[in-house]
């Protein structure tokens, strides 16, 4: 066979505007979770019973029932319980906020958990408020500790986007499908598709290595 | 009004008792030097002053101010009673510098420059004036420990709590954080000291207190119970450490 360029070419520009929202997916995706992720990682760890048992089964919820059902629960099963109507991006919105702030929330108790205790009673010995200690002591280096294992959950979120597909978010994978089911220049597409998940994810993987390297403690 | 004052002070966890009711209190300029048997609660009694460990019974007040009292109460206990730890506790992320501006920024709501200013005298006091860009992990123990002293400091105290302060250093780093206490007490400085420097309590303390089992057993000058130790346990105890 023979490698069809313009195939490629022609299809360019509907992928680029897929990819523009497989971005504007992952980026609010990541935005959420990161916050959810913050709020559930600090109950997990430094909660009271009326606070951890929450996020724990919010944790438990979601790490157990795969993305695919927990998408399509948002977009068919939640609008009829609460009588709304969603569209297919916000509902992409949502389970990716949803589902990335629990292996969040994960990443970050264990990188709480594992701040020496002593420097919080350093912090604490100075007359601090625990919140105070909290955020000008163990969050920095908690921080470092939840980098790596946070840009590994980056990365799989923004693959996590060519999920949507399923309730029809025109992302990238999804304007692949399309285009392919109209000229069958499977090789092309799906070619040229891989090629652009790999480029996003490099200069994602490129910015994390950047910022891990300047935080480095000597 | 004493610095600091044990009233009927004990401390438990769950049925172990760590510390049996104490009646105690330490003056103002005072270098109490507390020594005895891994154990024999010297640590807990000393994390009470400033509300690291909670207290199970009786009041512990520091200035008149009670550990027992809100959570603004034991902040400001803690504001005045600077606290230097075995394991140092430097911020690693943060140079020696910085370190010890995180107080003055921090608890004392000074300005940078003013942090700044602290911190630099703070570091020459204590010798590590050359030393002020490093970062923890480019110190060795003794500086370190010195840093966190100079951290304590700079909080601006009233008095300073030690808990075994070179109990994590190679012999040969002992005597500059010796040293700088040493000076510290010399300038009036209210100290509770935990070790098992022997030497120091002699040259350095002005008050020396035996503990075994969670209570105060001797309590006297340390020059007086070192040269003709007043019971047997202490007498076996000093053999151990020497």
């Amino acid at each position: 066979m023979t490698f069809d360029w313009a195939a490629v070419i022609a299809a360019l520009p509907d992928l680029l505007q897929g990819l523009q929202l497989t971005l504007i997916i992952a980026l609010a995706g990541l935005a959420g979770g990161i916050v959810l992720g913050i709020l559930a990682g600090v109950a997990l760890t430094y909660g009271g019973r009326l606070t951890v048992l929450p996020a724990q089964l919010y944790v438990a919820l979601i790490r157990g029932t795969p993305i695919v059902v927990q998408v399509m629960f948002v977009y068919f099963a939640l609008p009829i319980m609460m009588n709304i109507r969603i569209s297919g991006t916000s509902a992409a919105i949502i389970t990716l906020v949803v589902n990335s702030g629990a292996y969040n929330a994960e990443i970050i108790r264990g990188a709480l958990d594992g701040v020496p205790f002593g420097l919080r009673e350093a912090g604490l010995a100075m007359g601090l408020p625990f919140r105070n200690v909290l955020l000008h002591v163990i969050t920095p280096i908690a921080f470092r500790r939840a980098l790596p294992a946070m840009g590994n959950q980056f990365v799989n979120l923004v693959k996590d986007t060519s999920i949507f597909l399923v309730i029809g978010v025109g992302e990238l994978t999804r304007r692949g499908q399309e285009i392919m089911a109209a000229n069958f220049r499977a090789v092309e597409i799906w070619t040229a598709v891989a090629v652009i998940y790999l480029l996003v994810i490099s200069a994602l993987a490129l910015g994390l290595r950047v910022l891990e390297r300047r935080v480095r403690l000597p | 009004m004493s610095m600091i004052e044990f009233q009927q002070t004990s401390k438990h966890f769950g049925a172990n008792v760590v510390l049996h009711p104490l009646d105690l209190a330490i003056e103002r300029g005072e270098v109490a030097v507390i020594v005895g048997p891994s154990g024999s609660g010297k640590s807990t009694m000393l994390r009470c002053i400033n509300g690291l460990e909670k207290i199970s019974g009786g009041d512990l007040r520091v200035d008149d101010i009670s550990v027992l009292g809100s959570a603004r109460d034991v902040r400001r206990i803690r504001l005045e009673a600077g606290m230097v730890f075995q394991q140092f506790n430097l911020f690693p992320n943060l140079t020696a510098m910085q370190n010890v501006m995180f107080g003055p920024i921090r608890a004392r709501r000074q300005t940078r420059a003013e942090a700044r200013e602290i911190a630099t005298a703070l570091l020459h006091k204590v010798g590590l004036s050359e030393r002020m860009q490093h970062y923890p992990s480019q110190l060795s123990g003794g500086q370190q420990q010195r840093v966190a002293i100079a951290r304590a400091l700079a909080v601006q105290p009233k008095l300073m709590l030690f808990d075994e302060p070179t109990s994590a250093l190679d012999p040969e780093l002992r005597q500059e954080v010796l040293k700088v206490m040493q000076t510290l007490a010399s300038e009036g400085m209210t100290m509770v000291v935990v070790t098992h420097e022997m030497g120091f309590a002699q040259r350095v303390g002005s008050r020396l207190l035996f503990m075994e089992a969670g209570r105060v057993v001797h309590d006297g000058k340390p020059v007086e119970m070192l040269s003709t130790p007043p019971g047997e346990r202490f007498r076996d105890f000093l053999q151990h450490v020497n």
